[in-house]
């Protein structure tokens, strides 16, 4: 591996649904000689393409989807990195972002900019990913690729600028001109390998003129030497203009375009140039990672082979040698035999076998520098984990992980789904955090719990999709909670004298809201009222209470417990005794101290078209919800407001069908808050309705 | 009881008429300051005591994420709390929360027609009713100055509101002959009451340079280590 840092080039290509991101790849994997020939991924009518990408991957294994495949161009090396096309707002998403350093934006020439280009825009936007656009499907009937470049502007809000013009659209679409270096490209032989430079065909002359002053107006407000050559009318050469350009696409202040027709094999090698001459290297990007020593504070990180070293594990998968996973490493060197520590778990890791992804094989390599992608063996770790010198305790994100919010029931279709089912819950949990699972005691069913409807609909068509395991879904529930208000005291005797030795204890105290945390356990038991021996089963059979209130079976949280007397039998108090009599005197206290429901309240962040502001605050409105605020930016407003959870289900769809699909959202857990008497008051006649069924 | 107790407490009383507000409905108010003085402070605790009334505020920030504006409130707020020693304060403000409303514009998205509309359209689904709005940092169009304070005055007579903005000023310029910044003097007829924020000392002032009736801030000024107004 060569350790020239100002070649590489870790990009991602985004794209929504069918604009034809798989074929882009695919050639793109061609043209650099990684693969030796092109299938291809259209259907008969185009319309199954993506089912036939899928099919076709399947075939050929872990192929383009693999989550980095490695290719070089140009001397220089560059890492696909496969970006999750869901929209939702999941800690997975973040991570591939965050180990993107550029990306390439696909666009259809006939689609143009439809609302799916927005979300994936919305996504480079949240994670600053300076992105250079391909308007593809110039080949296709209805290309329009310059109303493409006018959408990228009006709908985007890019500063998007052409850097070709095509030859010819639709059927005849033949190449494109260049208006760097004003001459017009050809793309011969059977695959487009051939690329012929010609003079511009006659009758673009003038068109290609005008775009190009375009092109030198825009590139000169980014470099002052370009600037005053263009004032003073001197000769403009491409490289100037690339230099140009290549600062505002690292600031983020401008989109160059670039179209064809990775299908007709048009434009993929022009766009790799690009690439490599204006996507940043990976020492052109800042990097933050968390010191978990000092608060979580924000450290910058050098991209320097000789610091200590820093490393994310950002994607695992299971390969027929057991867990492969893909590491970034943001500084240092990750080399063979070296010790890390997992800052998560704090567990010291040996690093074994290194490889590097080339697409349908692997080679094995013996260190990844600071800027690279690699992939390691044999190390037991969780997405997401970092890997840093024992001497640094930082972490590439953010170690605070919510509770679940929201549970939901699976019911797998038969034995095969069930091994499948385990298998995939198994990796799930370890690639996210915030995803959980367990086995319902009582009904026996497979629960997952995580941080929102969409959030478990993904895991659940992963499942499907990827582990090939058909289930079934429960309603999604609520994770709700019961809490109290006020102190109430407790003096609870436990006796039981019906045959055999008899059971006695007594403990009295009280208990209180305690807001800043689950649960405390306070003994302030004197001159022995109660034995030591038995404090702790008193703490058991409170904190066994708390599982489930007596309001409404919700667990409770947010409770002090005091014991200050109590009363014990020489013979009769035993460690049972003295559980069963907090339990009372838990319940005893816990009716008086006027306990309430709690429900999740959800940060959500819409998305919208300043035309629909209106419209979306409404449905907001609808559920409960409370608007913090409103603001726009150019044509797009965001509204920021706080929803109850348990209103949110299904609001995907309402959003969708309220603003023509143009507005996205994301949410995140806020807050639990109490739920309005009215509500609490539906939510028992739901319970009990539901309890009459059970018995019925 | 929390609430009343806070308005019962507020130095703001003292300048209020019988129903708690500085402003007539339907009329402007300016505060004035030079950059870094407190200008949004003083906005926020007259936003915050139109909350604690009952009242609705819509607070329009020009630049500013509504994050940003949201923090201003929390802080107040809480710096608010700790000097009267109210516990519960978080269920205090989750009570709030829905009467206030944060509206932010870039400086050159943001005029009163388009105001107006926003205004309109929130009244129209009933979503929010401000009674008081709050403009931080009012940008003036040189030329059409007189025209758009008419129009502000329009929209909160039509909105049967109080609305307050804030006017920079800077440290050079004189006042003109009535003694008003020159920010303020082309409209100041328009305007109900203008507040002028001047640090005197350790403390920053309030100083009345319109007021309508007996309006007096004689003695209030902003403590400058927690921005509340004292008495």
């Amino acid at each position: 591996m060569s350790k020239e840092l100002s070649k590489v080039r870790n990009i991602g290509i985004s794209a929504h649904i069918d604009s034809g991101k798989t074929t882009l790849t695919e050639r793109i994997l061609f043209y650099t000689n990684r693969i030796h020939a092109i299938h291809d991924v259209k259907g008969k009518d185009g319309v199954g393409a993506v089912m036939d990408s899928m099919e076709l991957e399947k075939e050929r294994g872990i192929t383009i989807a693999s989550a980095a495949t490695f290719c070089e161009w140009n001397n220089h090396e560059i890492n696909i990195i496969d970006t999750p096309g869901h929209v939702d707002f999941t800690i997975e998403v973040e991570r591939s972002l965050r180990v993107l350093d550029g990306a390439i934006l696909v666009l259809c020439s006939v689609g143009g900019v439809q609302s799916q280009s927005i979300t994936v825009d919305q996504q480079m936007k949240r994670y600053k990913v300076p992105c250079i656009a391909f308007v593809n499907k110039c080949d296709r009937s209805g290309a329009n690729p310059e109303r493409v470049v006018e959408q990228l502007v009006e709908k985007l809000g890019h500063n998007a600028i052409a850097m070709q013009i095509p030859i010819g659209l639709e059927a005849d679409h033949v190449g494109v001109v260049d208006l760097t270096t004003m001459k017009a490209v050809y793309f011969d032989g059977d695959n487009g390998e051939i690329l012929r430079s010609e003079e511009i065909p006659a009758e673009l002359a003038d068109k290609a003129a005008e775009k190009r002053e375009e092109l030198v107006e825009t590139a000169s407000n980014f470099c002052d030497d370009l600037a005053d050559a263009y004032l003073e009318e001197q000769e403009i050469t491409a490289e100037m203009i690339l230099s140009a350009m290549r600062k505002g696409v690292l600031e983020r202040k401008v989109t160059p375009v670039y179209m064809g027709s990775a299908y007709k094999n048009k434009g993929v090698q022009p766009l790799l140039d690009a690439a490599t001459a204006l996507l940043p290297n990976p020492a052109e990007v800042t990097n933050i990672a968390l010191d978990l020593d000092n608060d979580e504070a924000e450290v910058v990180l050098g991209s320097s082979t000789d610091d200590p070293t820093v490393a994310l594990a950002f994607k695992l998968e299971d390969g027929q040698y057991g867990q492969l996973t893909y590491i970034r490493v943001y500084q240092g060197i990750l080399a063979k035999g070296d010790t890390l520590v997992n800052t998560r778990s704090g567990k010291k890791i040996k690093i074994g076998r290194l490889v590097q992804m080339h697409s349908n094989q692997m080679e094995d390599i013996d260190e990844i520098p600071a800027g690279y992608i690699g992939a390691l063996f044999g190390i037991d770790c969780a997405s997401g984990d970092t890997f840093a010198d024992p001497k640094l305790n930082y972490s590439m994100t953010s170690m605070f992980v919510p509770n679940p919010v929201i549970s939901l029931a699976l019911v797998p279709k038969d034995n095969k789904a069930q091994i499948n089912m385990s298998k995939a819950l198994n990796r799930f949990s370890k690639e996210d955090p915030t995803f959980h699972t367990y086995v319902d005691e009582e009904t026996n069913e497979t629960i997952i719990e995580g941080m929102g409807e969409l959030h478990l609909e993904v895991y659940v068509e992963r499942m499907q999709r990827e582990y090939n395991a058909e289930v079934s879904t429960g309603q999604p529930r609520v994770a709700y909670r019961e809490t109290i208000t006020r102190r109430a005291e407790f003096n609870y005797t436990h006796k039981k004298q019906t045959g055999g030795s008899g059971q006695y204890g007594r403990v009295a105290g009280y208990i209180e809201p305690f807001p800043e945390g689950d649960f405390e356990f306070i003994n302030k038991i004197t001159g022995g009222a109660i034995p030591t021996q038995f404090i702790s089963s008193c703490e058991k059979g409170f904190k066994a209470s708390m599982a489930k209130g007596s309001l409404m079976e919700f667990p409770v949280t947010g409770i002090r417990v005091e014991i200050n007397d109590g009363a014990s039998h020489a013979v009769d108090s035993s460690e049972m005794a003295f559980q069963a009599a907090a339990r009372g005197a838990f319940l005893e206290a816990y009716k008086k101290a006027k306990p309430v429901i709690h429900e999740p309240i959800m940060k959500v962040v819409i998305e919208t078209p300043t035309e629909f502001q209106g419209t979306v605050m409404g449905t907001i409105n609808q559920r409960r919800g409370t608007i913090l605020g409103a603001q726009e930016e150019g044509p797009m407003c965001v509204v920021e407001s706080q929803v109850p959870l348990a209103e949110m289900f299904g609001y995907s769809t309402v959003l969708r069908s309220s603003t023509q699909g143009k507005a996205q959202f994301t949410m995140e857990f806020d807050s639990y808050r109490q739920v309005p008497q009215s509500i609490t008051e539906e939510l028992q006649k739901k319970k009990a309705e539901e309890a009459n069924k059970g018995a019925a | 009881m929390l609430k009343k107790d806070l308005i019962m407490r507020n130095p703001l009383r003292a300048v209020s008429d019988e129903n708690g507000y500085i402003l007539p409905e339907g009329g402007l108010g300016a505060v004035v300051a030079r950059a870094g003085v407190g200008k949004t402070a003083l906005l926020v605790q007259l936003a915050l005591n139109s909350l604690l009334k009952g009242d609705n505020a819509l607070h329009i920030s020009l630049g500013d994420p509504v994050r940003k504006v949201s923090l201003w409130y929390k802080e107040v707020f809480n710096n608010i709390g700790t000097q009267y020693k109210i516990d519960k304060i978080d269920d205090l403000w989750n009570e709030l929360l829905p009467q206030r409303f944060i509206m932010t514009f870039n400086i050159d998205g943001f005029s009163v027609p388009r105001l107006n509309e926003r205004l309109t359209e929130l009244a129209d689904q009933d979503i929010f009713h401000p009674q008081m709005i709050l403009i931080d940092g009012l940008p003036f169009n040189e030329q059409s100055k007189r025209a758009d304070l008419h129009a502000l005055k329009e929209l909160s007579e039509k909105f049967s509101s109080h609305i307050w903005f804030t006017v920079r000023s800077h440290r050079h310029e004189e006042p003109d002959a009535e003694g008003m910044p020159i920010q303020i003097s082309d409209f100041a007829d328009l305007l109900d009451v203008a507040i002028k924020l001047e640090p005197e000392d350790s403390r920053i002032k309030l100083n009345v340079l319109k007021g309508s009736g007996s309006i007096s801030t004689q003695g209030l000024s902003l403590d400058p280590v927690t921005m509340l107004i004292k008495e």
